[in-house]
Formats: C-alpha cells, structure tokens, sequence
C-alpha cells in the first residue's frame, strides 16, 4: 500500500495556543503518516495533545507550523469553507459522548453528513437505512437517541461516520462512556470495518482498546514518545458474540451517565 | 443546504419545544391581530361614513365664502355675498343642471296647533333643494312652491308642536319684529340620519320669495337684490363635475358679483362632494394610523419575543451546531437553518394573528355597529411582516450561531 497515497500525513506540525498571553504549546513536531487501510491508535495520558492532534486530523483546526494532508489535500492554508467541506466529505467523526443530534431520528442522523453534502433525499434515505443495517440496527432506524442504549446511539454514529464514505474514520474515545461488554462490541464494529478496508484512528488512554489497533502511537507533552507495532491486534471475538451484528443485543445496557448526548 | 430541507428541520425544532414556540408565536400573533383589527375598523369606519355621505349624493358642490383658512370640515355659513344675478349667471354655464341658493331667515318663533315655539332660524331656500341638496324623502306632502307662503318642516320639527302638524296645517311665523305671518304645511321630510348617525335638528324650509330678504345693490345692478351665503351648483353628472367646477370657479373669480362683496380676507370656495368626501378619508386615515401606530407596537414587542427564543436556542442548542459543523454543515448552513426557525415562527405568528385579527375586527364592528370592511391587502402584509419580523429577529442569533466555533461548541456541556 506505499504506491497509494497515505490517508493522513502529518508533517513537522506544531500547535501553539495563546493562554493569557502565555504560548502553551499543544504539540511540538509531530509526524505522522496513517497509510490507507490502516488501524492506528494515538495513546497518550492528559495534556500530551491527543484533543490537539485530534482536531487537527479532524480539520477542525489548523497547524501553527507544519503541514496536515488529508487525503492529499494540505489543510493548513485552506479557508473555513472549505475546511469544512473536508470534514464532511473526508472525515468522519465518532465522539465519546456519541453527538447525536437528540430531535432527529437514527436514520435521520446517519444522513445529517449527506444533507450537508446535498445528496438528494431519496438516495440519502436508502444509504441511510443501508448503514444502520451494517451496525446492526436496521429495526431501529425511527427511533430517536433517547430511545436508544449507549452501544446503540454509539452505532448510530458510527454509521454516520461511514455516511459520505470518508477517507478516514476518527474515533475519540469511542467507548468511553460504555461498560466494558458494550465497548467490546463497539470495538468489534471497528475492527469489522477496518477489516473492509476502511482507514481508522482512534484516540483513547486505554491500552486494551488501543490494542485493537495494528499500531499504538504514544503521545506525551505534546510529541510523539514512541510507536509501537502490535503484532497481533486484540480481536474481541473471543468475549463476545461472532460478529457486530446483534442488533440491541441483551448484552448492551443502557448507560445513563454523563448526559453528554447532548440532548 | 437545500431551504426545503432547511424548513423540515426547522419545523422539528419548533415541534421540539411547542409550549415555548406556541408563547412565541402569540407574541407576535397578538401584534398582527391588533394591527389588524384596528386597520379593520378603521376602514369599516371610513366605508361606512363616506358611504352615508356621498351615498344617493347629486353630482353638486357648494360655493361658499369663507375666511382664508385652509380649514377642513364642510363650509359653514358664510357672508351672504353672492346675489341673484350670481345665481342666474351660474344657470347659464356649460353642464349645469341647478342653482340652488339657500340662506337662513332669522325669526323670533313659530306658532302652531295653539303654542307659540322659541325658533331662531329658518332656511330660506329654492324647491329644487328637496330634488337636489336634501337627502330627505317626503313623508307626506311635497316642495313648497316659491312666491307662496308655504313652508317645508322636518319629522323632529313637526313633532316639536302638540299633535304634531301635518299637510295643510297653519304654521304661524314670529318674525324678529314681532310681525306674525301665516304660511301653510307643505310637506314634511322624513326624518333621515346625518352622517355620523346622528338624528337631524328640526328643520324648517321656507322659499326665499317672500321670506328671504338680505338684499344689496350689486356691481351689476343698481336695484337691491337678495344676497345669499351659500350656493348649491348641480352639474348635470359626475362625469362634467370637475369641467363646472373650474367653469364655476372661473365665473366666480372673474365675473361675479360675490367677488367684490366678499372682504379681502375672505376666499370664495367652491367645494365639491368628493372634496368632502377626501377631507373625512384624510380625517379618518389620521385616526387610524394613530391607532395602528399603537399596534404595531405590541408587534415590535412581539419580535423582540422571538429575538429573545432565538437567542435562547442558539446557546442551548450550541452543540448541536458543533455537531452539525463537525459533519459538514457551512456557516451559511447554519445561518439559514436558525433565520428558517424564526422566519417560521414569524409567518405561523402573522398566520395565527390574521384569523385572531378577522375575528378581533368582526367582534369590535359588530360591536360598534358597522359593517366589517376588510382589507384584503392587509392579509399579504401580515404574511410579509412576519417574514421581515422573522428575519429581523433571527438574524443575530443565527449569525452568533453560524460564527459558533465547533471545537468550543463540541466540548459545551
């Protein structure tokens, strides 16, 4: 996979914020490259920059020095605009705390990326219900969040993630705010999709779940510390059910914590 | 983003929080429907009352002379300037139908059905008066005849007299001399209502031979002849109205006896109905943009309401927009999605306040006993001021949201 270009390159890049007049310096030099088809995840304990890092790959933010390419395009001169048109046609985004829009149905979250894009109605609904049916939640498409455990509103992000194709799936601490058997399941829809070729990087301080990556980046005050080649993945199979598929699962709890939803 | 889709999202929002949208939508329901209603009531008013006073009006006007005064109001008695020979020249112009002069004989009384009446004044007039300038039918009766001492009484002044007088009764006049003089019932006008739905006076019609005698010497004469306050021209229809009106004002400025009668300060008028007609309008149409003024008001009171909700929603709803930045919304997605919300409650508001405002309009003419005119361009305008007041009230809390950072607006609790 070296002949195609990378996903992601991060080259030399930098990022200094003002603090009351004091420059905090989020990341010092780092590089990186997440070639295409790759599993990475960036490990790193608070302060070493992984939110930094994050929203740079995310195009969420620009560098102070340096250069970030997303899918061959350089971020770093682009204006906000068009910004965002990456981030919605290149990128898509799993949060801790799920983000999902509470007033709008599952289906209607997974197509929220798509709407933005312009992708006509009908086509958006069809793709729509396709990709919840890949997370498994193909019988819950009118339901709204709050009608929905943690592990399902988690899928349902997830698919919104996939909905316009990204060139990179990013995940922030993906299984967060979900009991140790619902992280499992949901680390198991990755590796099933990382498996079907898809780009992902996830940021989290939990070694286990950065295990599922075939390579750990460690961050620490704000440069990379070291990476670390995983030989073999963690695969949760072994725990759990054969697949992502279970669809509501008995063994998805609904998590009531942090009531960061956002409804 | 596609508007429609826009709209679909914006409707949910407001059916997300329908008790605060229902409140904010009165706001500004409540400022349309009083907008409404008093813009209503006005033009029922104005209808109601140009109706009674140009309605079954003869194409006439009325010369006058009056101080120089832009004064409104219909011309009042003036100075008796315009003489007999005025009145004739007057017939011969182009288009005229009549020349009706009437004046006012002042008397000491009358006496009727054995009682003696205090009574001041009697109008002194031509019998084409009953054709042309009053709007009375006769109840019973008809026009006295000129020359014959005859007179023509209202409803209220025939009832004035014990027994009430009719056709053909004796009417005695005390004349300001003490000088008595018998005339005969001639007719008896119904009783008609004034334009402002008031009851008449008692009136009293006499013809100006043998009862009226202000009389002068004229520019044109060296004879005294009657001399009359006021005229009453009838043109022969609405259609030749303005042509006799310059030709009546030319023969006045130019030929007439009147001009050299009336003092300087004085100007000869020649008004006609419809110079009435937009005097009441321009009365009416002060009043009701006093009263809509007041209005609107409680409308500029209620997009302040959505202004505030809107503001509200942008701040609780900050993650949301995160979100929405973070999968791909624009600024101008943004922008439009939160100007739809409050442009749709602005509309749902003036929707709400048109029905409110019809029916508010409805209860306050039958109320005042009109007949509901309504103004069917207000409807459009309604809808329109609740697109501008939605846009005027949306537009800074959308802005602040499309400006929101999504980085902050993610991690907002």
């Amino acid at each position: 996979m070296s002949d195609v270009a990378p996903a992601v390159v991060l080259d030399g890049v930098r990022k200094t914020y003002q603090l009351g007049g004091q420059p905090v310096h989020a990341l010092r030099d780092v590089s990186l490259r997440l070639p295409r088809g790759s599993y990475t995840a960036v490990m790193g304990p608070s302060g070493s920059g992984k939110s930094t890092l994050m929203n740079l790959v995310g195009c969420l933010d620009t560098p102070t020095d340096g250069r970030v390419v997303v899918d061959g395009t350089e971020v770093g001169g682009l204006s906000e605009e068009a910004r965002t048109e990456i981030r919605g046609s290149k990128i898509g985004f799993v949060f801790q705390t799920f983000n999902l829009m509470p007033r709008l149905t599952a289906a209607e979250n997974v197509a929220l990326p798509m709407l933005f894009q312009g992708v006509p109605g009908r086509q958006r609904d069809q793709r729509a219900a396709d990709l919840l049916d890949r997370v498994g939640l193909g019988d819950r498409t009118d339901h709204q969040p709050n009608e929905l455990s943690g592990g399902q509103r988690q899928r349902v992000a997830v698919a919104r993630a996939l909905a316009n194709d990204p060139a990179l799936l990013l995940a922030d601490e993906p299984t967060g705010n979900l009991d140790s058997e619902t992280g499992r399941a949901i680390m198991e829809l990755f590796a099933d999709l990382h498996e079907a070729g898809n780009t992902v990087l996830v940021v989290t301080h939990e070694r286990h779940i950065a295990e599922h990556a075939d390579r750990i980046v460690h961050l620490l005050d704000g440069g990379v510390e070291r990476e670390e080649r995983i030989a073999e993945p963690r695969r949760p199979t072994a725990a759990g059910g054969q697949s992502a598929g279970g669809s509501g699962g008995s063994s998805e709890r609904s998590v009531g914590s942090g009531g960061g939803d956002g409804s | 983003m596609n508007p429609f889709e826009s709209f679909r999202m914006s409707v949910r929002a407001i059916r997300g929080h329908r008790l605060r949208s229902v409140l904010t939508t009165l706001g500004v329901a409540i400022g349309v429907a009083a907008v409404i209603t008093f813009v209503t009531l006005g033009a029922s008013l104005q209808a109601d009352v140009i109706g009674e006073v140009s309605g079954g009006q003869s194409p006439s006007m009325t010369v006058s002379a009056a101080p120089d005064q832009n004064q409104p109001g219909p011309a009042g008695d003036g100075q008796a300037v315009f003489t007999e020979h005025d009145v004739d020249q007057l017939r011969e112009v182009e288009d005229v139908d009549a020349v009706v002069p009437s004046g006012s004989v002042p008397v000491s009384g009358l006496a009727a059905g054995g009682r003696t009446l205090g009574y001041n004044q009697l109008t002194a007039t031509t019998p084409p008066y009953f054709e042309y300038v009053s709007r009375a039918d006769f109840q019973s009766g008809g026009p006295f005849e000129q020359g014959a001492r005859e007179v023509v009484v209202n409803e209220p002044a025939a009832r004035l007299f014990p027994g009430n007088v009719s056709v053909g009764d004796t009417v005695t006049v005390v004349r300001q001399d003490g000088s008595r003089v018998n005339a005969t019932v001639a007719g008896i006008l119904a009783a008609s209502e004034g334009p402002f739905g008031n009851t008449p006076l008692p009136q009293v019609f006499v013809p100006t031979d043998p009862f009226y005698d202000n009389s002068l010497s004229a520019p044109s004469s060296d004879s005294p002849q009657r001399v009359y306050p006021s005229l009453t021209v009838v043109a022969t229809s609405f259609e030749t109205i303005e042509a006799v009106q310059s030709d009546v004002r030319g023969y006045l400025d130019d030929e007439s006896d009147a001009r050299t009668l009336k003092p300087e300060s004085y100007e000869l008028r020649v008004q006609t109905v419809e110079d009435l007609v937009d005097q009441i309008r321009d009365l009416l149409d002060t009043f009701t943009a006093f009263v809509t003024g007041v209005a609107v008001i409680s409308l500029v009171v209620g997009s302040i309401g959505i202004a505030n909700i809107m503001l509200v929603s942008v701040t609780e709803r900050t993650r949301e927009i995160g979100i929405m930045k973070a999968v791909g919304a624009q600024n101008t997605d943004v922008l439009q999605l939160f100007l739809v919300e409050a442009v749709v409650l602005g509309v749902l508001g003036s929707l709400a306040g048109i029905v409110l405002g019809v029916l508010g309009a409805f209860a306050a003419t039958e109320y005042v006993g009109l007949p509901m005119t309504f103004p069917v361009e207000w409807g459009g305008i309604a809808v329109a001021v609740g697109i501008l007041v939605g846009v005027a009230a949306g537009l800074y809390p959308a802005w602040s949201a499309a400006k929101t950072d999504p980085i902050d607006a993610l991690r907002y609790e």
